[in-house]
């Protein structure tokens, strides 16, 4: 039976009022300092590395002491990488977030949004010699003279490679033509396949270009004009239709950006293109496998040796940014401890600003982790072999969003599943391309 | 100087009053208590929607904040495209066949559901997990279950030989050569399809159940009676009376079947090669990813006004089926 007193309605709504009421006020006076910091904030948005030491470094150590050093407190926020152009739309249309933003590709698209980074490249270079070529390519707009973003670093493509295998039908993949004849005989007798994605995510991008440029066909010219459909196209998408049904199997359509880090290290693959993070994963988790994957250059095709970046890392400052200046500190400041973030990614992000790690060469000539200890040697040279998205010319907008929207995956993978013709498959492209490149001109932003 | 305490006095008495009256006023009270339902779909649904309408036609792009009027130019300009009309197709197959099935299923558990039997309270919980859980973590356990190296089904298949044997010598499955769910067209449609429906099932199973409880006992006992047997019991007292809630079900299915995109964009993101873009997955791409905003809208509305036809007939289909 109960015996409390019951609570009317009236009551119960001036007992939860009087309690909200309570709650909010509360809060301001028990933490006053929330509502009168005075301490300078600085909001740094970037990625879940997939070196996981390097997000420990960059947050709980570089941050913690550039913070200090410039009575700052800096706060670092890491997502998803397929979260991030979500995330940068939602900041753009609320006119508030981070103060530094990082994409993982060139973003000409918030060209509008964002500061011109010249000064923070000019204030670099000043201090730490030239940028790379690679870095300019992906931050820079040539037709309205802006540079729409600022790289610190780009993180190489090489092939991965299992050497017992490669090593058992008396081939390296130095070419395009090896990797076809090669990854056939393997998968003949070992029943290993190359992994090549063609699928919508961004190693497939990354990848289907490195044959296209190879075989001498891009999606525009130097001046930024569309100029996909060509005979140099045609022969790369017959390329890659031969290599799948030859060489690889069906997966390859699913894939996203993992895949091919799980294909290698589960000791299926022969082959696959990607930053250096599956021998390291296999290193960390000391996977036997780690040690039979050997790293090769970009593969040469008919017309040239050429790769791109895996991934490049372009930061931006919102025009709306709360501390526009101290992001502009902060990349200058972190230009010049640039060695310690390429030692915390293990080798995995290369320096945009070179002379910041002078002995690059001697590091990776000999990595105690690595077996042999040479492996990641191969690298030295990697500016001779990688170029940018939109090669020749600039990263511009339609090329972003010929990128974003898989127009060039997409392509591929028709032809190489025979659901087009490897001419349907490029015309359907290219009026593709021709479309968005279209709507960009007309907004003057190509 | 008494009077000026009096009125200081007077003046708390007075609006302690006139909330006490508001308080005790039913009809100005609901209408306080159900703002912030109105205040919440008026803000997070209407002014979305008709921001979405006025940037589709506009030339708005992620990366602006100037927008100019080009009225249907974004809609003319994406429907000729063979991706909006693959899309499109998609979204059609998506929607009906998932609906189908759903409806089906969703019938054969809540008949059974409805009597009763040991351990019910147990498998009603578990048939309305999927739906209790947080689809996208759903839909990537079944990223899981489907991956193309640690497919636990594709295990089964080849590791399992009572299962493996007689698939092999029917000529259905190569032990070489797993079933890639994700990456064949029609396996990635079937495969979406089946994570759509298992979402969408336990929601469908309880509107149906709650459909079939507030049946009277007594026109089945009647119909037993007379010696109806269980076809004539489904065909001519539980489906008329359970169809005005099961028309509900079905359009709230079709409508989240066209509109949603988390199954798509965590499975497949419209892969491979777009046999799975459906248009909602498609407007994201292209005006989030891609960056062209009022393309995304265009797309994303295009199918705007046929839902909005079918609710109003589905509606007054449930409302005439109504048995008062």
């Amino acid at each position: 039976m109960r015996t409390g007193k019951v609570l009317s309605r009236r009551e119960f709504l001036k007992t939860a009022s009087t309690v909200a009421l309570a709650t909010g006020v509360g809060a301001s006076i028990i933490v006053p300092g929330r509502a009168n910091a005075q301490r300078k904030k600085l909001r740094i948005l970037q990625w879940n590395h997939f070196v996981p030491g390097f997000d420990e470094w960059f947050n709980n150590t570089y941050v913690k002491e550039w913070g200090e050093k410039n009575d700052t407190e800096v706060i670092v926020d890491n997502i998803g990488l397929a979260g991030l152009n979500s995330r940068a739309a939602a900041e753009v249309s609320a006119q508030k977030g981070h103060d530094l933003f990082m994409f993982l590709w060139p973003p000409p698209v918030h060209e509008d949004q964002v500061i011109d980074h010249r000064e923070i490249y000019e204030e670099c270079e000043r201090r730490y010699g030239k940028a790379i070529d690679l870095a300019i390519k992906s931050t820079y707009n040539p037709k309205t003279k802006k540079f729409y973003g600022f790289s610190d670093s780009y993180v190489p493509d090489p092939i991965n490679y299992r050497k017992d295998l490669w090593d058992d039908v008396g081939m390296f993949p130095d070419t395009w033509d090896d990797i076809r004849v090669g990854g056939r005989k393997i998968k003949q007798k070992h029943g290993n396949p190359v992994g090549i994605g063609l699928a919508s995510e961004i190693d497939t991008n990354m990848a289907m270009r490195a044959i296209m440029y190879s075989f001498g066909s891009s999606v525009q010219d130097e001046e930024g004009n569309p100029v996909l459909k060509s005979k140099a196209t045609l022969e790369a998408i017959k390329f890659v239709k031969a290599l799948y049904e030859e060489t690889m199997t069906p997966e390859v359509f699913t894939w996203d950006a993992s895949s091919n880090n799980r294909f290698m290290l589960s000791g299926k693959g022969s082959l696959a293109l990607n930053a250096i993070s599956i021998t390291r994963t296999g290193e960390k988790q000391k996977n036997p496998i780690a040690d039979k994957i050997w790293l090769a250059k970009a593969a040469k095709g008919p017309v040239r040796r050429i790769g791109l970046e895996h991934v490049m890392d372009v930061y931006v400052i919102w025009k709306f940014a709360e501390n526009i200046e101290g992001a502009k500190q902060f990349l200058v400041d972190y230009i010049g401890n640039f060695r310690q973030a390429f030692l915390a990614s293990e080798f995995y992000n290369f320096p945009c600003f070179p002379q910041t790690v002078p002995d690059l060469k001697q590091l990776i000539a000999y990595d105690p982790k690595a077996n042999p200890p040479d492996k990641y040697k191969v690298l030295e040279d990697v500016l001779d072999w990688a170029t940018n998205v939109g090669y020749p010319g600039y990263a511009n907008a339609a090329i972003d969003e010929v990128f974003s929207t898989w127009v060039i995956s997409t392509m591929f993978a028709q032809a190489a599943s025979g659901r087009l013709s490897p001419e349907e498959a490029m015309n359907q492209a290219d009026a593709e391309v021709r479309r968005i490149f279209a709507k960009w001109k007309e907004k003057g932003k190509v | 100087m008494a009077v000026v305490k009096d009125t200081a006095v007077a003046a708390p008495a007075v609006r302690a009053g006139r909330l006490s009256r508001l308080l005790d006023d039913e009809t100005r009270l609901g209408r306080l208590m159900l703002a912030p339902a109105i205040l919440y779909i008026a803000l997070l649904v209407g002014l979305p929607f008709f921001l979405a309408l006025y940037f589709s036609l506009t030339d708005i792009t992620v990366g602006s904040r100037t927008l100019h009027f080009v009225g249907l130019k974004k809609f003319h300009e994406v429907i000729h495209t063979p991706t909006f009309k693959l899309a499109l197709k998609n979204t059609f197959i998506f929607a009906f066949v998932s609906q189908l099935l759903v409806l089906i299923l969703a019938k054969i558990l809540a008949l059974a559901l409805v009597k009763d039997f040991r351990g019910k309270w147990f498998v009603r919980l578990l048939i309305l997990l999927p739906w209790v859980a947080p689809i996208s973590l759903g839909s990537i356990g079944w990223l899981w279950i489907l991956d193309s190296i640690y497919s636990v089904v594709n295990w089964v298949l080849v590791h399992w030989r009572f299962v493996r044997e007689p698939l092999r010598l029917l000529g259905i499955l190569d032990p070489r050569m797993p079933p890639m769910w994700l990456g064949q067209p029609e396996l990635a449609m079937a495969s979406i399809i089946t994570v759509h429906v298992w979402r969408l099932l336990p929601l469908a199973t309880v509107i149906l159940l709650a459909g079939l409880t507030s049946i009277p006992k007594d026109i089945h006992d009647a119909a037993a009676v007379d010696g109806a047997g269980f076809w004539r019991h489904l065909f001519e007292i539980t489906i008329p009376l359970v169809a005005p809630i099961m028309i509900v079900a079905v359009l709230f299915g079709f409508i989240f079947a066209f509109t949603d995109m988390i199954v798509i964009y965590v499975l497949t993101r419209g892969g491979p090669y777009n046999s799975t873009q459906v248009l909602a997955s498609l407007a994201f791409f292209t005006g989030i990813d891609g960056g062209d905003l009022a393309e995304g809208a265009a797309i994303s509305l295009f199918l705007f006004p046929l839902l909005v036809a079918a609710a109003f007939i589905f509606l007054r289909i449930a409302r005439r089926a109504e048995v008062t």
